[in-house]
């Protein structure tokens, strides 16, 4: 059935209002806006940021869930054909990079967040996870009793890229992180890594 | 683009798809060796490995987890905790 213009105009709303959402959480944090700072930004009434999104927590829910998805995408898209963990974890960097002020709030919120959106983090690193352990498999086969567990190579990674993302301000006081630090933590990072695993 | 209808991962080339036929709706992780699609129990079982196995999540955070991911995506909608008990 075709869509009547007022539906069109209403859907068109809801995705200008997404955006900025996107764009004023990703500048000023998530918890921190109110539904008036968005209606403000996208230069609607206070009534219809709720004709959209009933709540906040509902307006939250639906921005990371979109962008996230966007994001597990990107990185998906990126590291499919790759084989390498040196490749898989440069895509993951550059999937970062392209989402970086909106991904480094998602990191420092995320423990804060609705359920609903604080699983969208979890759906991200699925997204690296699936590739890193795929190709850690060649390791897992020859894996020796006290070899480090997949889940904590990958874990520590994480951990090694969010510390940096967290404290932009005292890496690269010009936000950003991964362009400036990205390849320097991944040679590094590799050099942590059995020789078997990047064979 | 497609992405599987049981687990949500984009389908983007053939080998992605469950027999490698892009006529399927899920995925190669989501089929059984047969080609079928993975009923709900075996689903969450496989996620909650999945999240154990590369993330290193507590087993219970990981099952609450897997439960809630997949009553999202079309396979599985109105599925609610403890149909898979």
């Amino acid at each position: 059935m075709k869509k009547t213009s007022r539906q069109m105009q209403k859907e068109h709303t809801k995705e200008l209002l997404l955006k900025t959402a996107y764009e004023v959480f990703s500048e000023r944090g998530i918890m921190n806006t109110r539904m008036s700072d968005i209606a403000q930004a996208g230069g609607v009434s206070h009534g219809t940021m709720f004709v959209h999104f009933q709540t906040q927590e509902a307006l939250i829910e639906e921005v990371v869930d979109t962008y996230a998805q966007k994001i597990a995408l990107r990185t998906h898209e990126l590291a499919q054909s790759c084989e390498s963990v040196e490749a898989i974890l440069r895509a993951h960097l550059s999937g970062i990079m392209e989402f970086e002020p909106f991904y480094r709030r998602l990191v420092i919120e995320s423990p804060l967040l609705p359920t609903g959106a604080r699983d969208c983090m979890v759906m991200i690193q699925s997204a690296v996870s699936l590739h890193f352990s795929s190709a850690m498999q060649r390791r897992e086969k020859t894996a020796e009793e006290g070899d480090v567990p997949v889940s904590i190579l990958f874990n520590m990674w994480i951990g090694l890229i969010h510390y940096y993302l967290v404290n932009n301000d005292l890496f690269a006081p010009d936000g950003h992180v991964i362009e400036r630090w990205g390849e320097t933590l991944l040679q590094n990072f590799l050099k942590l890594l059995p020789k078997a695993a990047l064979s | 683009m497609k992405t599987c209808i049981a687990c949500g991962m984009p389908m983007t080339k053939p080998s992605d798809f469950a027999m490698g036929d892009e006529s399927k709706d899920y995925c190669v992780y989501c089929a059984r060796p047969d080609g079928t699609m993975q009923s709900y129990p075996e689903k969450v079982e496989g996620t909650t490995e999945f999240l154990i196995r590369t993330q290193g999540l507590d087993q219970e955070a990981a099952h609450e987890m897997a439960i809630r991911t997949l009553a999202k995506l079309p396979a599985w909608k109105g599925m609610a905790e403890g149909a898979c008990e």
